[in-house]
């Protein structure tokens, strides 16, 4: 592709992926080269979440950067046959997905970072395949999250979009820039029906992870973990219970910061963020 | 402090409801009235298409389908400029702060999520009351 001024380095393709015996188109995006930084987007959005850590030279001159869209999410579409079927993440299915394009992308001993359900899945990414990692970055990590699940974010007499982005537009700190938590308001009003709360179902409903993570040796994968100050759905204290769990991770409550660190305010947490690939892959 | 937040205040909560731009974009459905309590104190907003048309010390006759209430000292920390965290947004309060209720139809506030939501924070835009 010609060099066009205005194009940013990141690079969107479509995957096709099995996972767990259905077939899927999976929209990747990446830049960058150096260890494989596999990122997770947050529940009911999609890889757009990451755009500025993509676009970051001081991150993508030492890791290929590579985020991708859950099914279901952003550009990639469910599997054949999902209009007869309830969407509902479990830690299972959403284990798998990481997992399938972890494989079929090849990547060797990367590090896997995710935000909030994503937060909350490195964890169990790393207690099952801590000895193919190099770490994990939990943002907004929990071991157990309930009360975020209700019938109001897909129900025939809401607007569901609107809903699910006003739902999620307080857990951003209220000092972050205005533009940036609007942008990630707009990307949760853009998920599909139902979407928003099938993951919360595994968020909310499904997710125990606090025997889990004791399986953690952080000499064989090491932990970074970042939350900020006005996360109510993950709050510090529930990051710094999984910090306690697991000897030699690394902990910062982030000042000023609430659910979103990538998307809500990157100059904030974009110095967090270099620090904690350090511990991870330096 | 019976009569916090004060008249001096609603009066200026309602004018800046009123001249909101984002209100004018989204407000177009937002019809109903809704109860504010704090603490002793309760008022009912009445709004039409996004704006407030009122808000009265509501008597037998007016109707509120819900409402938010809480003690006065948590309104305080949701009014202050830099509120801390749990209390610097309503769905906050609603899921940390057991004092901070929504009575009535929850139905029908979450059908008007976006444009309430954009009413309850211009309440800290409008500045913290006086009383």
């Amino acid at each position: 592709m010609p060099e066009v001024a205005g194009f940013e380095p990141i690079t969107g393709r479509y995957l096709s992926v099995d996972i767990e015996g259905a077939a899927y188109r999976v929209h990747v995006e990446e830049a960058g080269s150096g260890v494989p930084l596999l990122c997770l987007h947050t529940a009911g959005a999609d890889s757009r979440q990451y755009r500025h850590v993509l676009n970051d030279a001081e991150i993508t001159d030492k890791f290929r950067v590579i985020a991708f869209d859950l099914p279901y999410h952003g550009r990639s579409t469910p599997a054949d046959g999902w209009w007869l079927k309830k969407y509902r993440l479990t830690t299972q299915s959403y284990l798998a997905m990481i997992r399938a394009v972890w494989l079929k992308l090849g990547l060797e001993r990367p590090v896997v970072m995710g935000c909030s359900m994503g937060g909350a899945i490195v964890l169990k990414v790393a207690a099952e395949y801590q000895d193919e990692l190099s770490g994990i970055v939990g943002l907004e990590s929990s071991a157990y999250a309930p009360g975020r699940y209700n019938e109001f974010l897909h129900h025939p007499a809401i607007h569901g979009s609107e809903l699910a982005a006003s739902y999620t537009y307080g857990l951003n700190a209220p000092s972050s820039p205005e533009q940036s938590r609007r942008e990630n308001w707009w990307y949760y009003s853009q998920g599909g029906p139902g979407v928003y709360q099938g993951d919360v179902h595994f968020y909310s409903n499904d997710w125990d992870g606090r025997d889990d993570i004791k399986r953690i040796d952080t000499n064989r994968c090491k932990v970074a973990l970042l939350t900020g100050e006005y996360d109510y759905s993950c709050t510090p204290e529930m990051s710094e219970a999984v910090a306690a769990a697991i000897p030699g991770s690394r902990l910062t409550i982030m000042k000023g910061m609430g659910h979103f660190p990538m998307v809500e305010n990157y100059p904030e947490f974009q110095p967090h963020l270099v620090r904690a690939l350090e511990h991870v892959a330096g | 402090m019976a009569d916090y937040p004060g008249a001096a205040w609603l009066a200026r909560y309602r004018e800046r409801v009123n001249g909101d731009a984002e209100l004018k974009v989204i407000g177009d459905w937002f019809t109903t009235t809704f109860g504010l309590t704090f603490g002793d104190s309760r008022y009912a907003v009445r709004v039409e298409k996004g704006r407030i048309a009122e808000i009265v010390a509501p008597k037998l006759d007016v109707r509120t389908p819900f409402g938010f209430r809480a003690p006065v000292a948590v309104w305080r920390k949701f009014l202050e400029a830099n509120p801390p965290p749990l209390f610097h947004d309503f769905f906050a309060m609603l899921m940390r702060v057991p004092d901070f209720v929504l009575e009535g139809d929850s139905l029908i506030a979450m059908q008007n999520a976006r444009a309430l939501h954009r009413m309850m924070n211009i309440m800290r835009e409008t500045g913290a009351p006086n009383a």
